[in-house]
């Protein structure tokens, strides 16, 4: 049951792929680059639902750790010259290690205390960043993967190419999480988030099942924040933001903070949010004032929206429905 | 006689085929370049618009915009207008990657102009893939010399003079001022390529600070970081002595620091020395900065002072101003945003009516250094240089916020960003204003 339960969701993963793998090739330039986001997003949302959806710990700075991916990715390439797809595997591992040492640090920390120091990381990233030479300084470190291999052809752009890398990586990885989440440590996860005191009374080591989960995304932020340097060519301080660990934490609450499967929604709705301001300021008019703020009105009232109507994300509204 | 009819067709067809085919061929190149029709061109700018730095370069693309409208107002650029696409880039890298990649493959803009910061253009450059498209990448406002690598950057042209130059002037300035030069001498910078810029224009110059120069993340420094950094030079100084503090930082960055310097009471401590992006005194005036302390203040220039209506170019820009971009008050970023508008529109007027990306950049390479611009210090374009001005003025700020050059006359000096070689005084002559500030080249 369990092995066809496994099986079933890899040939579906597989059927998303080779439908991406259909659409990157019948798309312009711009979707290609905007899918590239989209994946890197979405991946990113999922370690925050990861965290805070199944194990019940809430992160204000996600954005930190997917520097710490980023920078190791990039520092990979240029000082150890691994190759591009080493250096993301890099990115993981090292975010990752990153925070299992945090976790064990903030372990005995839960709810606003835990959001409090990683917003504290997040805030002080630059500052850190600052303090070594290795890491460029406020300019930062350049992550330029090259051109496409040659045998793809000279058609084969560097849009499609990012495309490839970012859907594939994104792909695997949620669908490596979606795995981890329907086995055991998933369950252990939920009773993490749903009752740690009855976890801990059946035996479950919440201390250090905390950690683990805490790890597990950072190393998943890491490697959304190698694919999210990849695509500008290079990491600084100011590609993470903390304005950026607030757009995920929004598209995972957006998406369903409980739910895996919404995650490319969530990194749509990122993408798609000041897209389609532009359009409607650019149909309706408006002064400039109009333009800037509207994004942010957009993403705050579909929040509220979300919060209201759909508090499981839209997926889940889905699953009631057909039941 | 069947075969003889079908024959005759296949012939028709291919000699029409044929005859296309030659007559596409001697169609213009241009048809394959997006943003130039008939009767327009799409041109595009990514800057911040919201954010803490929108306080001091927001009005930048709007000011662009005026002149623009001024320009199609009265004919535009060979029969065609221009149309500006402005995106928002809030000062990050990101943001500044996507709307660059926005404006060529969404808007499909024909040039960028006038972006603005060195750590996001810097990146947008790559992302959006300037270079292999073959975008022009106009009057990039930056003074980070690395723009000037053409292999790096083929498709880029600089208008600033570089921070380096900048900082060797200043370090001249410092020697040659009587008053100044015994004094201890400080540098606080912003940690990124405007700062380090600044500091290897120094290092060119052979000038040493008496302390190993402050630097602070750029967009992060804080008035605690800002006071902390003044107090403690403040002790370490005799209280005999007046340090030299060299700012090179943008504005606000700039106007945090003086701030600070009023929170401490230790505004006249200092003989203060700003750069010519931190040191626009209308900007430091509205971000809260006392017109007491910038009293004094020496800052750089390359452009006449804003403040100046007896200059031509100056009174025509804020005629525009008026007219086009109501409500805006005129400083160095609306003069600076037009000036390069006006550059925008002679270099398109060059690359002719048969408008092409490599014409236009062709265009700026052979003739670029004959435009007419408000800048004082000469531009340097050509097929092996994409450096624009090169040199700086140095004057006193008053209360007012009007800068004053040094010895009551405007001494321009020119330089490098690469050697030692020492600045020179510069003896050019700028071209007059084109009639009513509209180009006829």
């Amino acid at each position: 049951m369990k092995n066809t339960s496994v099986r079933k969701r890899g040939l579906i993963f597989i059927a998303i792929g080779w439908a991406l793998l259909l659409i990157g090739d019948r798309v312009d330039e711009l979707a290609l680059s905007q899918g590239a986001l989209v994946a890197t997003y979405a991946l990113a949302i999922a370690s925050i639902i990861l965290l805070t959806g199944y194990s019940g710990q809430l992160s204000l700075g996600h954005s930190a750790l997917m520097a710490v991916g980023a920078y190791a990715a990039a520092l990979s390439t240029n000082n150890l010259g691994l190759s591009p797809a080493i250096a993301l595997v890099v990115a993981a591992f090292v975010a990752g290690l990153f925070g299992l040492i945090l976790g064990f640090g903030v372990a005995r920390l839960s709810g606003p205390y835990l959001a409090g120091t990683t917003l504290a990381l997040a805030v002080s990233l630059p500052t850190i960043a600052n303090q070594f030479a290795i890491l460029g300084g406020e300019q930062g470190v350049a992550f330029d993967i090259g051109l496409p291999p040659a045998r793809f052809g000279e058609e084969f752009s560097q849009y499609k190419w990012f495309f490839w890398i970012c859907a594939l990586a994104a792909l695997l990885m949620i669908w490596l999480i979606s795995n981890i989440l329907a086995s055991r440590y998933g369950r252990i996860f939920r009773a993490l988030r749903d009752n740690p005191v009855a976890a801990s009374l059946s035996g479950i080591n919440v201390g250090r099942l905390k950690v683990v989960a805490f790890s597990l995304s950072a190393g998943v932020a890491g490697l959304a924040g190698g694919l999210l340097v990849m695509l500008i060519s290079g990491v600084s301080p100011s590609a993470f933001p903390l304005s950026l660990s607030f757009s995920l934490l929004t598209g995972a609450v957006v998406t369903g903070v409980y739910n895996l499967k919404g995650v490319m929604l969530g990194g749509l709705i990122l993408v798609a949010i000041p897209e389609i301001a532009e359009s409607v300021v650019s149909r309706i008019g408006g002064s400039e004032g109009f333009t800037v703020a509207l994004p942010g009105f957009l993403v705050s009232a579909l929040l509220i929206l979300a919060v209201v109507f759909t508090p499981n994300g839209p997926g889940h509204l889905l699953h009631k429905k057909k039941h | 006689m069947i075969r003889n009819t079908r024959m005759k067709r296949i012939s028709f067809v291919s000699t029409v085929v044929v005859a296309g085919a030659m007559l596409l061929s001697t169609v213009p190149a241009n048809a394959a370049d997006p943003g130039v029709t008939a009767t327009e061109i799409k041109l595009g700018i990514t800057s911040p618009k919201t954010g803490t730095v929108a306080l001091s370069y927001g009005k930048l693309p709007g000011a662009m915009k005026a002149y623009f409208d001024y320009i199609n107002a009265n004919g535009g650029v060979n029969g065609r207008k221009i149309t500006l696409v402005s995106r928002d880039d809030k000062y990050l890298p990101q943001q500044a990657a996507t709307q660059t990649r926005n404006l060529v493959l969404s808007d499909k803009v024909f040039a960028i102009v006038g972006a603005l910061g060195t750590a996001t253009h810097t990146k947008a450059y790559v992302a959006a893939q300037l270079a292999k498209n073959n975008v022009p990448d106009l009057f990039v406002n930056t003074g980070f010399s690395g723009f000037d690598d053409k292999t790096k950057y083929p498709t880029t042209f600089l208008v600033l003079p570089s921070y380096a130059m900048e900082a060797k002037i200043i370090a001249k300035l410092i020697a040659d001022t009587p008053t100044l030069k015994p004094m201890p001498s400080f540098l606080i910078a912003q940690d990124d390529e405007f700062g380090k810029d600044g500091v290897k224009g120094f290092a060119l110059a052979g000038h040493k600070f008496s302390d190993t120069p402050i630097l602070y993340p750029a967009g992060s420094l804080t008035a605690a970081l800002a006071e902390g950094a003044l107090a403690k030079i403040n002790a370490a100084v005799p209280a005999a002595a007046k340090p030299v503090m060299v700012l090179m930082g943008t504005t606000d960055s700039t106007a945090l620091i003086l701030k600070a310097a009023e929170k401490l009471s230790l505004t006249s401590r200092f003989t203060w020395i700003a750069g010519s992006v931190g040191g626009d005194a209308n900007t430091l005036l509205a971000l809260g900065v006392k017109p007491a302390t910038i009293d004094g203040a020496y800052a750089a220039s390359f452009f006449p002072d804003a403040k100046d209506t007896t200059d031509e170019y100056v009174a025509q820009f804020m005629k525009i101003n008026e007219k086009y971009n109501k409500g805006v008050t005129f400083d160095n970023v609306v003069l600076q945003a037009m000036n390069s508008a006006m550059l925008t529109v002679q270099a398109l007027r060059a690359a002719g009516k048969n408008l092409t990306r490599a014409g236009l950049m062709k265009a700026i390479e052979d003739k670029g250094s004959t435009f007419a611009s408000a800048g004082l210090a000469p531009l340097n374009y050509s097929a092996t240089s994409r450096v624009g001005y090169n040199g700086y003025w140095f004057g006193q700020l008053n209360a007012k916020g009007e800068l004053k050059p040094v010895g009551g006359k405007v001494t321009l000096y020119t330089t490098d960003s690469a050697t030692a070689t020492a600045p020179v005084l510069s003896t050019y002559t700028r071209k007059p204003l084109p009639k009513n500030g509209i180009p006829t080249n």
